[in-house]
């Protein structure tokens, strides 16, 4: 075994250690807070196994993806939703655990019988590494480039559309009576004035 | 075979990260005063005193920046293939991508209008 062979065992053992912990710490941890900053922990480790596999722009888009888009959005879900509250305990709650369960064995079994039905061996001639990242690149701006421009059309109107949400100027306090009038007109609420520096308890 | 070659760089940028973090925390655990007190334990906020708990909701207008920053976060996905192959790509894809990131300055300035950007 070479010197680099063994860096990229070792890696690879990390890898997988750290993902393994922080995947169970996001299961077995009470506190959701903790559970979703594991998670970053474990896309972040998802990240380091693509670049050991020498998919470096898959390793990239996992980084801004997951751990800055996925995981920043799911932090501050629960952080806007994080009221501590003592929950009911649930009567029959052996039902759920025991969907939930199942759902995961069988996941797991579909995944597994992927992981053994799929042929892995590459060709030699299939770019890896930067080379991959060029291909990408000049399809994306040659034989892609619709799907591209219409790309950036899609996260404009996500971006206007969540800006028009997250305002809540056009959500109604109750249910409109439907006619044919308020149907064509959107209820606005007045914007209340809330102080950004000040998070109201 | 794959020999991790080029990213000898990132590790050592990698090593280098991991221990700022640990070398602050235990140099301040070595070096700090041991006195016991009840200013000792709190939260240090820059320099001001830290009102109320730290679980607390946070304001909804925080979600705002969230949402603009993971728009523009996936955009970079899109340059990056475009970044690494500039040097192949030539003149046509800079203003394909130029018309990419025009379109979603159209987005900004909507953002910018509708006061998403301001903090008031």
């Amino acid at each position: 075994m070479t010197l680099a062979e063994g860096v990229q065992l070792v890696s690879f053992g990390l890898l997988a250690a750290m993902m393994i912990g922080t995947a169970l710490g996001v299961v077995l941890l009470s506190n959701i807070v903790y559970s979703a900053f594991l998670l970053g922990g474990v896309f972040i480790s998802i990240a380091g196994l693509y670049l050991l596999l020498n998919a470096g722009f898959v390793a990239a888009a996992q980084v801004l993806v997951y751990v800055g888009a996925v995981n920043v959005l799911i932090l501050f879900g629960i952080m806007l939703v994080n009221k501590q509250e003592d929950f009911k305990v649930i009567p029959r709650a052996w039902i759920g655990k025991a969907a939930t369960g199942a759902v995961c064995v069988g996941l797991f079994a579909l995944l597994t019988t992927m992981v053994l039905g799929t042929p892995w061996a590459l060709s030699s001639a299939t770019p890896v590494g930067d080379g991959a990242t060029v291909l990408i690149g000049i399809h994306l701006f040659s034989d892609f480039l619709l799907p591209f421009e219409l790309a950036s059309v899609l996260l404009l109107m996500a971006l206007v559309g969540a800006i028009i949400l997250a305002r809540r100027e056009y959500i109604p306090d109750e249910p409109v009576e439907a006619s044919v009038s308020d149907a064509l007109t959107l209820p606005e609420r007045p914007r209340d004035l809330v102080s950004a520096g000040k998070s109201d308890n | 075979m794959f020999v991790l070659s080029g990213y000898e760089y990132f590790l050592v940028f990698l090593v280098i990260c991991c221990s700022v973090p640990v070398l602050a925390l235990t140099l301040a655990g070595l070096l700090g005063a041991k006195g016991e007190g009840a200013a000792r334990r709190t939260t240090y906020e820059s320099g001001m005193e830290p009102i109320g708990g730290a679980w607390i909701q946070f304001n909804i207008r925080y979600y705002m920046f969230a949402l603009v920053f993971v728009i523009f976060d996936v955009e970079t996905v899109f340059l990056y293939p475009w970044a690494v192959a500039f040097n192949q790509l030539g003149l046509l894809a800079f203003v394909e991508a130029l018309i990419f990131i025009a379109i979603l300055v159209v987005g900004l300035v909507y953002a910018w209008r509708k006061g998403a950007l301001e903090w008031s």
